[in-house]
C-alpha cells in the first residue's frame, strides 16, 4: 500500500500545474499592488522598506504548502514574476530574474527535506533561503557591499525578519486557514492516512 | 494591457527572441559600472519606449510616472549611507560622499533602464503570442503554456469576486480600524475566499481539459503559427547598436569624470 502512495506523489500533473499557476498569478497581482507600499516607505534610506520585502517570496511557500510536490515552489515564484512583468511592473525585467533565483533557493530548502516536511520551521527556512537569493542579486544590482556597515546590517536583519514573518509565518497560517475551507484536499496528493481511513471506516 | 494602440514593428518581433534578447541585455547591464555609458543607454531605451511602443504619449507618461519614484527610492540609500572617501555632507548618520552619490545615481539609472525595458516588453507583447511562441520556438511543454493562458483568463473573474467581497464588507459595515491587526484581518478577509475560489475553479478547468483529451506529450497542431521575420534581426541589431553607441559616446564624451562607480 505504501508503495502506491510513494508512486503517486511523483511528477506534476496538469491539475498541479494549473493550480500552481493560478495561485502564482494571484500573488503576481499582489506583488504588483505591493510595489507602491514598498517604495512609499523606501526613500528615507533607513531600510524600513525591508520589513515588507518578505511579501515578494510568498508565492513559493504558499503554493508549496497547498500542493506539496517537487517543483511547485519554483514554478509558483516564476509564474508570479511573469505575471508581474506582463502586467507592466515598475521594476521591469529584474522581477523575472529575481523570481527565478528566489524560487530556486526556496525550492532547494524543500528538496533538502525531500519534500516530506511542511512544518512552520521548514517554511521559514525557505523564506530565509529566498532572501539570501535576493541579497546575492542585490550585490550585483545595488552594490550593497558598498553601503555603510550599520546600514547594511539593518538591511540584512530587517529583510530576514520580514522573510520569516511574511514568507514563513504568514504563509503558514494563511494555508492553515485555507485548509478549513477544504480546497486543499482537492489538490494534495493522497496520504497514507487517507488509505487507513478506507481500511477502517 | 489591452488598451487601444498602434501596432509597431516591435509587436511583430518574435516573442521568444524578444524575451531572450532582453534577458541577455539584462545581464549585460549588470556588468556596466561606467555611469556615462549607463546614462546614454537609458536615453536609448526611453527613446525606444516612447517612439515604438505604439501607445499614445499621455498614457505612456502615466505608465512611466512610477519611474521617478523608482529612481529616487533606488538611489537614496546608497547616496545617503554609502561608503566613500570625499565627504560632501556629514550630519549624524547621514554621510554623503562624492563616490556614494555617483554610485547611487548609477543604481537609479540602472533601475530606470530595467523599468523602461520591462514596460516596453509588457506593452508590445501579448500573452497569447508569447506563450504560443514559447511552445513553438523554445519547446515549453504545452501543459505549462495552456495553464498560463487559462489562468490569465481567470483574472477578470478574480477582480469581480474582489469587488463582490468589498461590497459585501461595506454593506455589513465591517472591516474598519487601523493598525497591523486590522490590516491582517483585512488581508485574510480577501485572501482566503479569493484563493479558495481560484483553486476550485483551476481544479475544475484541469479536470475538464483532461476530460476533453488534453494530452501534452503528443505532437500538437497550433491555431497560431509564430515564426521568425526580418524584424527579429532588426531588433537585435537595434539592441547591439544602442549598446555600442552608448559605450562609444559614454567613453569618448563623458558627463562625469568617473569610469567605475564601485568602491
Amino acid at each position: 500500500m505504501s508503495q502506491t502512495v510513494q508512486h503517486q506523489v511523483k511528477g506534476l500533473k496538469l491539475v498541479d500545474i494549473l493550480v500552481t499557476i493560478v495561485i502564482a498569478i494571484v500573488f503576481g497581482i499582489v506583488y504588483k499592488l505591493w510595489s507602491p507600499v514598498y517604495y512609499a516607505v523606501k526613500p528615507f534610506g533607513f531600510q524600513a522598506d525591508q520589513l515588507v520585502y518578505g511579501m515578494y517570496f510568498i508565492a513559493s511557500t504558499v503554493a508549496y504548502l497547498i500542493i506539496r510536490k517537487p517543483g511547485v515552489a519554483l514554478l509558483a515564484e516564476m509564474g508570479a514574476a511573469s505575471a508581474e512583468l506582463i502586467t507592466g511592473s515598475e521594476w521591469g525585467l529584474s522581477v523575472l530574474v529575481s523570481g527565478i533565483v528566489q524560487g530556486l533557493f526556496a525550492e532547494a530548502v524543500f528538496a533538502a527535506f525531500r519534500y516530506r516536511r511542511s512544518g512552520l520551521g521548514v517554511v521559514c527556512l525557505a523564506g530565509v533561503a529566498a532572501s539570501i537569493a535576493s541579497f546575492i542579486m542585490d550585490l550585483y544590482y545595488n552594490y550593497i557591499d558598498d553601503l555603510a556597515a550599520w546600514n547594511l546590517t539593518v538591511m540584512i536583519i530587517a529583510r530576514t525578519i520580514s522573510s520569516i514573518m511574511i514568507t514563513g509565518v504568514f504563509a503558514y497560517y494563511l494555508v492553515k486557514a485555507l485548509e478549513l475551507t477544504g480546497v486543499t484536499n482537492l489538490v494534495r496528493p493522497v496520504s497514507q492516512a487517507d488509505y487507513d481511513a478506507l481500511e477502517n471506516p | 494591457m489591452n488598451f487601444e494602440h498602434r501596432e509597431t514593428w516591435l509587436h511583430r518581433v518574435n516573442p521568444s527572441v524578444k524575451l531572450l534578447a532582453f534577458l541577455l541585455y539584462f545581464i549585460a547591464i549588470l556588468f556596466i559600472h561606467n555611469i556615462n555609458v549607463l546614462i546614454n543607454l537609458t536615453w536609448a531605451n526611453l527613446f525606444l519606449l516612447f517612439a515604438y511602443s505604439g501607445h499614445p504619449y499621455r498614457r505612456l507618461l502615466l505608465y512611466a510616472s512610477p519611474f521617478l519614484l523608482i529612481f529616487i527610492s533606488s538611489s537614496t540609500a546608497m547616496m545617503f549611507f554609502g561608503e566613500g572617501e570625499t565627504t560632501w555632507v556629514r550630519w549624524g548618520l547621514l554621510h554623503i560622499t562624492e563616490e556614494s552619490f555617483y554610485r547611487g545615481l548609477h543604481i537609479g539609472f540602472r533601475a530606470l533602464n530595467y523599468a523602461a525595458l520591462g514596460l516596453l516588453f509588457a506593452l508590445t507583447t501579448g500573452p497569447v503570442r508569447l506563450f504560443y511562441s514559447l511552445m513553438q520556438q523554445l519547446k515549453l511543454p504545452p501543459r505549462f503554456s495552456y495553464s498560463f493562458m487559462a489562468a490569465i483568463r481567470l483574472i477578470p473573474i478574480m477582480f469581480e469576486e474582489f469587488q463582490t467581497l468589498r461590497q459585501a464588507a461595506r454593506v455589513r459595515g465591517g472591516l474598519s480600524g487601523r493598525g497591523p491587526g486590522a490590516a491582517y484581518r483585512k488581508l485574510r478577509f480577501y485572501a482566503i475566499p479569493l484563493l479558495a475560489q481560484s483553486i476550485r475553479r483551476a481544479q475544475r478547468i484541469a479536470v475538464a481539459m483532461e476530460a476533453k483529451r488534453f494530452v501534452s506529450n503528443r505532437e500538437r497542431t497550433y491555431y497560431y503559427i509564430i515564426g521568425y521575420s526580418w524584424r527579429d534581426a532588426l531588433y537585435i541589431a537595434v539592441l547591439i547598436g544602442s549598446f555600442a553607441c552608448a559605450w562609444w559616446i559614454g567613453t569618448g564624451w563623458p558627463y562625469f569624470d568617473i569610469t567605475d562607480v564601485r568602491g
